[in-house]
């Protein structure tokens, strides 16, 4: 009988490296953070029951569930639209998984856990829209793509979920990508390339933005 | 050429895939076999405005129904497919 062991890894365990990464001598100007350890629950409303589970959502988290690409920020939740009628429910600490999110949600929804699907990539810094210009088609100015502004778009061919989150302490932009878990490793190896001529400070966090 | 996604917004064709003309509507069952044929194989060859099927693989995942003038690529208009987020349709 083999024993399996099921800790939870990243699927970037190998390919993050943390520390500075290709230009030196300047300061960074993209930061690269992986997020770990999040709750990721997927939320799609059953036929005809999206009225319904708006209510519901908003009785759950305090605030309105996204009805256009938007990010929503509740007490202890992100609420991010991920396409019509379906939202991503993302916390930390066990406050929103599938056993307390199901007796909520599961009459007008269908749900399924994404925790260790997707991997969740925080880019900030000075060059932060430029490096994300080489690989997205959105336009992500401030005016465009403020706060809570939300996407499903694709990047280098791969489907991601990107939204901007609260301002760093030093007031630079942060986004945030929502990726597949067997995809990332590619993306993130695309990331790096097009971040190297800028200098990358590359990390992992447990914490949220 | 750009569409107008009603879900996400205006996005580059990259993130479309053409599925074909939306105009072909499927027989009722009984239908005669010409009717069939004609709903499987015979499409229009429009010079102006169509009506088209679009999917946002590359976005939001929604099915779209498109008018475009194939003369000029002008889209006239965009809305989701039947059972596309339909609860959202004149919301």
């Amino acid at each position: 009988m083999v024993d399996f062991s099921w800790v939870p890894r990243s699927p970037l365990e190998k390919a993050l490296v943390t520390g500075a990464h290709g230009a030196r001598g300047i300061e960074a100007g993209v930061s690269l953070t992986e997020i770990r350890n999040f709750d990721l629950v997927q939320v799609m409303a059953r036929r005809g029951k999206a009225a319904e589970l708006a209510k519901a959502a908003k009785a759950r988290f305090g605030v309105a569930a996204p009805n256009a690409p938007k990010a929503i920020l509740a007490s202890d939740a992100t609420l991010i639209c991920s396409g019509p009628d379906q939202f991503f429910v993302l916390s930390k600490g066990g406050k929103h998984t599938m056993p307390t999110l199901v007796p909520a949600l599961s009459g007008p929804a269908s749900l399924s856990d994404q925790s260790h699907a997707r991997v969740l990539i925080s880019i900030s810094g000075a060059r932060a829209r430029t490096i994300l210009a080489k690989l997205s088609s959105i336009d992500l100015h401030a005016t465009a793509f403020p706060i809570g502004a939300a996407a499903a778009t694709s990047m280098d061919h791969t489907s991601v979920t990107l939204w901007r989150g609260r301002d760093r302490p030093d007031g630079k932009a942060v986004f945030n990508l929502l990726v597949f878990a067997t995809f990332a490793e590619s993306l993130w190896h695309t990331m790096l390339d097009a971040a190297a001529e800028y200098g990358v400070d590359i990390s992992h966090s447990e914490e949220l933005g | 050429m750009r569409i107008v996604c009603p879900f996400c917004g205006e996005r580059e064709l990259g993130e479309f895939t053409y599925l074909g003309d939306a105009k072909p509507v499927r027989p009722e069952a009984g239908a005669s076999e010409d009717e069939v044929f004609d709903y499987v194989y015979l499409r229009d060859n429009v010079a102006g405005q169509t009506s088209e099927y679009w999917y946002h693989g590359g976005g939001c995942r929604a099915w779209l129904k498109v008018t475009r003038n194939t003369l000029t690529h002008e889209i006239s208009s965009v809305e989701p497919a039947a059972g596309a987020g339909a609860t959202k349709v004149g919301a």
